[in-house]
């Protein structure tokens, strides 16, 4: 381990406050719930709790998305062009 | 699986990824990337099990799993290892022995090495857990204007520290490989992971879009 120079392997005592807070903002700026009120403060847990509602809400949509294709998928209308294309594809 | 296979394949490949695209801005590389990575899962499952079977025996739920697994894999590999929540669950998915076949066709001859090094890295990084979160609070910038008492100070920070640390469990609960990372990694890794996301759902979307569009309403 020594010889390593990577984030990681600094313990801790490296990471400055300046890069913590470069990277609060970016997540602040990529949550739609929080990016329209940038100008406001915005406490640390706030930031937090929609993080994880965001991420969750990504992951139930991926569920659905993927529980929509595998009802499509089955029921597919074979006439049609894309049909024959996606059915060769993933069938 | 002949070169006039291959060839047939391809061009139905770029008429779908034509498809797909579509009708919308156009994505990005990393999407098609994503897309063609996927539609390898997604063949490669429905070949293991079209031997005697035919498509409509494999179950709504088994299907959807298979598709689910397929896109998070894809989605995963395309980070070559670089990020720790894409090494993550490309373990996590290896653990069930089921899904072996499925990670052998998308992952190829990369598939061992992946594991090798993310089992190196995971248990460097379980000696590394932090659970200072001080500089996450200051740096969301608590500046009251109003003046507080010292006791109501103390406090709102004893729960704010209480709140923060809680939900900083949470997210590590969220992202693949979470538990192991100190607080800096995590937030970094929370970045990329949400961007994966984003694009993978954003693909899946038009795919259903593209399928619904074919099919009989």
């Amino acid at each position: 381990m020594s010889g390593r120079r990577s984030r990681q392997s600094g313990g801790g005592s490296r990471i400055s406050d300046d890069q913590i807070i470069d990277l609060v903002s970016k997540l602040q700026q990529l949550i739609p719930e929080i990016r329209s009120r940038r100008s406001e403060k915005v406490s640390a847990s706030k930031v937090l709790q929609e993080t994880c509602n965001y991420i969750r809400n990504l992951h139930r949509e991926v569920d659905d998305l993927s529980e929509r294709l595998s009802q499509l998928l089955a029921t597919i209308d074979t006439d049609s062009p894309e049909a024959a294309i996606i059915r060769s594809l993933i069938m | 699986m002949g070169g006039e296979e291959d060839d047939d394949d391809e061009d139905e490949e770029d008429a779908l990824v034509g498809v797909v695209i579509s009708r919308m801005p156009p994505p990005s590389s990393i999407k098609k990337e994503f897309l063609k990575k996927w539609l390898v899962g997604l063949k490669a499952l429905s070949n293991s099990r079209s031997s005697s079977t035919s498509k409509k025996e494999m179950s709504v739920l088994e299907r959807k799993k298979a598709i689910k697994l397929s896109a998070d894999v894809a989605m995963a590999s395309l980070k070559n290892g670089t990020t720790s929540w894409s090494r993550a669950l490309i373990q996590n998915a290896s653990k069930d022995g089921n899904n072996r076949t499925l990670l052998k066709s998308m992952l190829g001859s990369e598939y061992d090495k992946k594991l090798r090094i993310g089992s190196t890295t995971t248990s460097i990084m379980c000696s590394k857990g932090i659970r200072n979160t001080t500089v996450l609070r200051r740096s969301c910038g608590l500046r009251r204007a109003r003046k507080i008492s010292k006791d109501q100070r103390v406090r709102a920070g004893l729960m704010a520290k209480r709140l923060v640390k809680k939900r900083t469990q949470v997210l590590r609960s969220l992202v693949p490989g979470g538990e192991y990372m100190d607080e800096y990694s995590l937030f970094e890794e929370t970045l990329d992971y949400i961007m994966s996301l984003r694009a993978q759902v954003d693909v899946m979307r038009r795919l259903a879009n593209a399928s619904a569009f074919s099919s009989k309403s």
